[in-house]
């Protein structure tokens, strides 16, 4: 190739990529020099600055940085030398002068450390400066500036690499350190703890406390027992991790180089690891006490536990567990049993729950918390386009030139993915934020259109209105893929922008400018999440969407397609496995003769034609009568079902309730056997992440107790209700599965234990899973896209003189569902301790009391006492409030009415009202 | 400051907030009050925080928090510039607001002869803290008039701790503008004759580069790099470009820069716009030291009537306000200060005239370089070669101070020896005075001993010693003069202004001076130490630092 550049490196010849450094090329040739302030990893960009690698030019009056500098045709370099080696030296005495010795540094295995051993050196000639003071603030990481060189990798960490932009270079000569926001303590600054500056510093100045001394300075934990490859238990983005484990317990996580997360974390897969060494694990079964009765309004803490239940072997347990539910079915039917499975379960755990429920019971009465989250999605989804699942991965930003985020708030809930939005807008990708309440990411946005709640399809029609009424439709496209055009444009005339501004209150000309952007973009991008689904008008909300990418085109290419945004780390493949009431495996419906004939053949047993009941419906059905068993493995009903009054008298009026968990939960306090269960980081498994991703999780500890694995439980009371299960390892179910799901086609366990990611569809052995789908039409029955229009549906509950706030839920940054796991992390409770509703300041004046008050607040439904938050991203006339609080679980107050195709209920508006609790307060 | 700082995970943050500061209603309307009408552009960073410390007589952190949110910055993105500057003064919320008056007193190499010291000393204990706020600075560009001062924005020479006090007692914070030549006097005397000629195309950029290259004019600011060279340069990469003018004369004893623009500001304007049209640059952006706030003054007027008149388009000649940062005179330096950065130098290769500001090709020049330009062309090369001295062509402004009767800016024949320039220029030494050693080029070029003062002052003359020629500012030491007390003044110098950013200078210039200060320092380590800052800092203010050392052990070595 012409522009490849040809130089002399140490005397030899060599052939280097326009671009490559020669530090790069150096390494190649098998010398690494020494560095400091470069990172050789991903989106790492050399700075040069620490002088660590210098090299000599011939030719040049100065030596040069070799990370940052390339070579030059003809060029003569030399790595070696006393020059350069004594001016290596004289930087790491410079640096090693002002930091504590080895031993009581914060981390004596640092890179640093490493290096200036390797040189020999060990202390300094020079004097030692001054030393900035500790900040340990944050609970997670130490901030030791005295072992700090100044080389801003953990600016270019936060910066550039996570885009959070908390971190800065202050001041300057000797006092450049790194500041937190304006010099702020780390723990009361807007960082997010996602410890990427940590896994990035050279010396440990950035330290996990979690390996160091009582007074976080120096590190004590040096070496680890074993270091093991798997993927984060917590949200959709399936970053994969390396788990690190001394004497038993997990003491660090760092990001490994997977698809979805190139090396990074955020604060919950990095930090929130410690729930599975929590004391309050279940570590025995345990079966409810005789004299101690069922009440709905139980409130329970994990030392009651012997109050309720007594401990018993996993053989009574189990007969008991497995004997209820089978009096129940042999008494009544298979209509009377109910299960909720999990999503943060494993694919397999997924496939034998719903297996077990469907041939165990003869009942399709399955479901798990998808219908809480994106059922509506999917719905629109599989009615569109033939597919519940993304079209393209949310790496799709990459490519993307508009990216429209509604409804959804990746910085807090999907973070990791959140840096390739962010890092698409710094690399010119014009952003679209669309969302009643404010959100960091805004910053970055070029719209930020702050909506009225619920007004979704206003909005979305109008700009559907404007590129149909201004010509900006790919008419050729839709010629070849899109069916229902026409009544789309009769339809969709009535809803001019100037028409919908005062119903959505963004401007008509707003409006028409993201239309505009959306349409004109060479490749546009959609992401959603729960402020599109949770409405009574969801799936119409994502029949919008999917209308604006059909009659633009902008699916099936690169940088362009639909991204529902999933919750939790397997809540994709839960439902692919058929954790769901109207489908097998694979979105294969329940009334199909055909298959269900083939699962009647595989499974031996008479199948249920019918569809079964979603959550919320098998809470009102337990309430009237009908459901009287239940199953609940690693759900937690109880906090996560809308209007709880009614969610846990019905949990409370079953006959007889299985609880599989790892903790007490809320639910497990309705429970009559609670079976304790294993937790990610114990258990072999497949997990498929948001982007169609296969992963492996792999097993880091051991159970602890009598706990046991999950899909083991599940077998053990199969057996109990006269099933003959017979699986020798987790890989024997995924072959199984393999067996009923063409989408698992090429992926065998073997790939994936080689490769720890897969995307599906794959089309071959040997080539990767196409990541982005449907360029050649859709997997309907005419291979088209379907537009569904859609008409304006106000939201169930609108706010009035009693109750005349807006009253919107979702969750936290720290905190996960419903806080089982997270409020049992040290670090993640640390940092948002307590049950918060987030009040407009000029709304908290107006009521007059003040931030940080108690408040209780109210809907038509229930009562909640909780702290109040005075925050400006909550608009005037709004509440928010994270429902993981047990302590003032927001669910009491949420409104069940569902959306009539997801049948998933309106947690997202519900009119309420806020009152300071003055009674304390009072002189 | 830090609640519970000793427990190991017991800090809670309080949860009636989102994380990190709360924004501060009343601090925001004002902030978007004050910037009402004013683009919220990135790179005006430097200039907003200017117009809120100029606003409240400091950075309150509570607006910077709203700067933030106004400008869609993060807090950290705004704090690391802020902090940078020495001209702004950050106060948190447990921190008192600086006094309402500020004093600086320059206490760079002239004025420390003067005793500038002793002056700090004296008046910080005579002024009531609460009122007055005493601070040492760097280098004002007095360095004729030492002592120099400024209080609030109103220059003082020669000052005494008694005329410090009668300046805080008369209250005039505001600079006495220069006697200058304003535009409506620079059209009558022909100005902007020559610009007309190259907009109408009489004159092509051909031509003058073809003059600009026979005048051997070279860049002034320090590095001397030809002129007309440097254009073809700039020219022979593809558009847009941009040039940029550096006004941040902030080498220790230069003050020539300072010294033309009072007089003539047109000149250097007229200078900057030929070369901006022989570049075909898109915008000019002149960034002026804040130290010279009468030169702003003047400038902001200046360009104003420019844009009326119709002889510049409106935001064509861009005017940015330094704040307080020697590095910036270092060009890709103040490139990034003008892009409203942190002043770090960047890395070289690619030089500015590929990838420049705002990542363009750019010409930047010293203010004075394209001072000298309209002379050049109207009175050909001829009559600049001719004023120099055999191999030295044309003439150079020294900036002279130190132990000279007449000290000022002296506009002498390059090539021109220190004894020469003493005798013919200077009035000879101060009384009482003989010469020892002399500085020939800042803080930067080194200390020469008075053997080496017959030596021609021009570029690539004294590099053979250790030392150049820079941006020609001369400080003549006496043998009432400490040279290891100069030297140290002068590493104080390059520690206060090192930006930081690599390690051989950061720590460097820090460990030398603590080095220099020990009773019997290791001489053999800081020789080393200064090889290593030569041979591996990313610019010339590391690299040059340990000039100075150098010649204090080779030729001063009595005094250490």
């Amino acid at each position: 190739m012409s522009d490849q550049i040809s130089f002399t490196l140490d005397n030899k010849t060599v052939t280097a990529e326009p671009g490559e450094t020669i530090w790069q090329i150096a390494k190649r040739c098998g010398t690494t020099i020494p560095h400091l302030c470069h990172k050789d990893e991903k989106d790492y960009r050399p700075d040069g600055n620490c002088r660590a690698c210098m090299v000599q030019i011939d030719g040049e009056r100065i030596l040069a940085a070799s990370c940052i500098r390339t070579p030059t045709n003809g060029m003569k370099v030399t790595t070696d030398g006393e020059r350069v080696e004594k001016s290596r030296a004289m930087v790491f005495e410079l640096l090693t002068a002002d930091m504590p010795a080895r031993e009581e540094s914060p981390d004596s295995g640092a890179d640093f450390w490493l290096w200036a051993e390797s040189m020999g050196i060990s202390s300094s000639r020079l004097p030692k400066g001054e030393a900035p003071c500790q900040d340990i603030t944050n609970p997670a990481i130490a901030v030791n500036l005295d072992a700090c060189i100044s080389c801003g990798l953990c600016v270019r960490a936060c910066r550039e690499v996570q885009v959070n932009d908390v971190i800065g270079m202050g001041g300057r000569g000797t006092f450049s350190y790194p500041v937190f926001d304006l010099h702020d303590d780390m723990g009361n600054s807007t960082c997010v703890t996602c410890g990427e500056c940590v896994q990035a510093c050279p010396t440990g100045a950035l330290f996990e406390k979690s390996l160091m001394d009582d007074t976080s300075t120096t590190r004590i934990i040096k070496e680890v027992d074993k270091v093991v490859d798997s993927v984060c238990p917590y949200c959709g983005v399936g970053c994969l991790t390396k788990v690190s484990v001394k004497d038993d317990r997990i003491v660090q996580i760092d990001g490994r180089d997977g698809p979805a997360n190139e090396n990074r974390l955020c604060v919950k897969g990095r930090f929130g690891y410690d729930y599975a060494m929590n004391p309050e694990r279940l570590i025995k079964p345990l079966i409810r006490r005789d004299d101690a009765p069922k009440s709905a309004d139980a409130y329970l803490s994990h030392s009651d536990i012997k109050d309720v239940f007594r401990e018993a072997t996993w053989e009574e347990a189990l007969d008991k567990a497995a004997g209820g539910l089978k009096t129940i079915h042999d008494r009544e039917s298979g209509r009377s049993i109910a299960g909720f499975g999990s999503a943060k379960g494993s694919n397999e755990e997924a496939y034998l729950f719903q297996k077990f429920i469907r041939q165990g019971f003869g009942t399709n009465n399955v479901d798990h918390c998808t219908r809480l989250c994106h059922a509506s999605s999917v719905a629109a989804l599989l009615e569109g386009i033939g597919s519940g699942a993304v079209t393209a991965p949310f790496m799709a930003a990459d490519d993307a030139d508009c990216m429209i985020i509604i409804g959804a708030r990746p910085a807090q809930n999907h973070p990791v993915a959140a840096t390739y939005i962010k890092r698409a807008v710094k690399n010119g990708t014009k952003l679209v934020i669309i969302d009643p309440r404010r959100q960091e990411l805004m910053r970055h946005a070029d719209y930020s259109l702050q909506f009225k709640s619920g007004t979704d399809v206003a909005l979305l029609n109008a700009m559907i209105n404007t590129i149909i009424s201004e010509g900006l439709t790919n008419d050729a496209y839709i010629a070849k893929n899109v069916e229902g055009f026409e009544a789309l444009k009769t339809e969709i005339s009535a809803f001019t922008p100037e028409e919908m501004a005062p119903i959505c209150g963004i401007d008509a000309q707003t409006i028409r400018e993201v239309a505009r952007l959306y349409a004109n973009s060479k490749n546009s991008i959609i992401y959603w999440g729960m402020g599109i689904s949770q409405h009574v008008h969801g799936t119409d909300n994502a029949r919008a969407l999917i209308a604006l990418a059909l009659i633009t085109g902008q699916i099936g290419r690169p940088g362009t397609g639909l991204h529902p945004l999933r919750g939790q780390n397997n809540v994709q493949g839960a439902s692919d496995a058929g954790l769901i009431p109207m489908f097998y495996p694979d979105y294969q419906s329940v009334g199909d003769i055909e298959i269900r004939e083939g699962y009647e053949k595989s499974w031996d047993k008479s199948l249920n034609p019918e569809k079964g009941l979603t959550v919320v419906e098998i809470i009102d059905d337990i309430l009237a009568g009908g459901i009287k068993g239940m199953y609940v493995m690693g759900e937690n009903p109880a906090m996560s079902d809308p209007d709880q009054n009614h969610a846990r008298a019905a949990l409370a009026k079953l006959e007889h309730l299985v609880v599989q968990d790892i903790f007490f939960t809320e639910t497990a306090w309705h429970a009559d056997v609670i079976l304790p269960a294993s937790v990610h980081a114990e258990k072999l498994g497949t997990y498929s992440n948001t982007n169609r991703q296969v992963q492996i999780g792999r097993p880091a500890l051991a159970p602890p107790g009598e706990a046991r694995q999950d899909w083991k439980i599940i077998v053990d009371l199969a057996n109990r209700v006269g099933l003959d299960w017979q699986y020798a390892d987790v890989p024997d179910v995924y072959a199984e599965m393999c067996t009923h799901m063409a989408s698992l086609n090429n992926i065998p366990w073997e790939r994936l234990e080689q490769d720890g990611t897969v995307t599906y569809p794959a089309k071959s052995l040997d080539k990767p899973g196409s990541e982005i789908l449907f360029g050649e039409g859709f997997p309907t029955s005419n291979g088209k896209g379907r537009i569904v229009p859609t008409q304006l549906i106000p939201s169930d509950e609108l706010p009035d003189d009693e109750y005349p706030f807006i009253l919107t839920t979702g969750r936290l940054l720290e905190h996960w569902h419903t806080g089982a796991m997270t409020r049992r992390s040290e670090v993640l409770d640390a940092i948002e301790p307590e049950a918060t509703v987030g009040v407009h300041p000029a709304d908290i004046d107006r009521l007059g009391f003040s931030a940080g008050d108690m408040v209780s607040v109210e809907t038509r439904r229930g009562v909640i006492s909780l702290k109040s938050r005075a925050d400006r991203s909550v608009t005037k006339g709004m509440l928010f409030i994270p429902f993981c609080f047990t302590e003032a679980p927001a669910n009491f107050l949420t409104n069940p009415k569902l959306d009539p195709y997801g049948k998933i209920p309106e947690f997202k508006v519900a009119a309420a009202r806020i009152r300071p609790q003055i009674a304390d307060a009072a002189e | 400051m830090t609640p519970q700082a000793g427990q190991k995970k017991g800090f809670r943050r309080n949860s009636a907030f989102p994380k990190g500061r709360p924004l501060d209603e009343t601090a925001y309307s004002e902030v978007v009050g004050l910037l009402d009408g004013k683009s919220l552009a990135k790179d005006l960073l430097i200039e907003h925080l200017h117009i809120l410390q100029d606003e409240f007589g400091c950075l309150h952190a509570r607006h910077l928090r709203a700067l933030g949110e106004h400008m869609r910055l993060s807090q950290a993105e705004v704090y690391e510039v802020a902090s940078f500057y020495h001209h702004f003064d950050i106060v948190k919320e447990a921190d008192a607001a600086p006094a309402p008056v500020t004093i600086r007193i320059c206490d760079s190499i002239s004025c420390s002869l003067r005793g500038a010291d002793t002056i700090i000393e004296a008046t910080k204990n005579a002024v009531d803290p609460a009122k007055v706020r005493i601070v040492h600075a760097p280098c004002m560009g007095a360095c004729d008039h030492a002592p120099a001062a400024q209080i609030g924005k109103r220059p003082l020479f020669k000052v005494t701790e008694k005329s410090l006090l009668d300046a805080v007692e008369t209250g005039n914070l505001k600079p006495d503008l220069p006697d200058y030549i304003n535009l409506e006097s620079y059209l009558e005397e022909g100005g902007y004759a020559l610009l007309k000629k190259i907009s109408d195309g009489t004159l092509t950029a051909d031509q003058i580069i073809e003059t600009l290259s026979q005048s051997g004019l070279r860049g002034l600011g320090g590095a001397g790099f030809p002129a007309g060279k440097k254009w073809t340069f700039v020219r022979s990469y593809d558009g847009p470009r941009m040039m940029t003018i550096n006004g941040d004369e902030g080498e220790p004893g230069t003050f020539k820069d300072r010294y033309y623009l009072g007089k003539d500001p047109h000149r250097m304007i007229e200078g900057a716009l030929i070369a901006a049209r022989a570049v075909e640059a898109e915008a000019v952006y002149l960034y002026m030291r804040d130290e010279y706030p009468e030169l702003l003054e003047i400038l902001a007027t200046e360009i104003k009537s420019l844009e009326k008149s119709g002889i510049i388009p409106a935001d064509y000649f861009i005017l940015r306000r330094g704040a307080g940062a020697y590095i910036c005179g270092e060009e890709s330096a103040m490139i990034e200060s003008i892009e409203g950065k942190r002043g770090l130098p960047r890395h070289r290769p690619p030089y500015i005239a590929q990838v420049g500001l705002f990542g363009r090709p750019t010409l930047n020049h010293n203010v004075e370089t394209v001072y000298w330009l309209r002379d050049i062309l109207e009175k050909g090369a001829e009559w600049f070669t001719s004023q120099g001295q055999k191999n030295h062509p044309g003439f150079r402004s020294y900036s002279v101070s130190g132990r000279v009767k007449s000290p000022g800016v002296k506009l002498a024949p390059a090539g021109i020896t220190l004894n020469e320039l003493v005798s013919q220029y200077c009035n000879g030494m101060e009384d009482g005075h003989s010469l020892k050693g002399y500085l020939p080029g800042g803080a930067s070029g080194g200390i020469l001993p008075a053997s080496l003062a017959d030596e021609p002052l021009d570029f690539g003359t004294l590099e053979k010693h250790g030392s150049f020629v820079g941006s020609h500012a001369v400080v003549v030491l006496s043998d009432k003069d400490n040279i290891k007390d100069a030297v140290l003044n002068l590493m104080r110098f390059f520690e206060d202004e090192s930006c930081g950013q690599c390690t051989p200078c950061r720590a460097g210039t820090e460990k030398m001076v603590q080095l220099l200060q020990s009773d019997n320092p290791d001489l053999d380590l800081v020789t080393e130490l200064g090889d290593v800052m030569r041979d591996a800092s990313i610019c010339g203010l590391g690299q040059a630092a340990p000039n100075p050392v150098s010649h204090l052990f080779k030729y001063f070595r009595e005094e250490l």
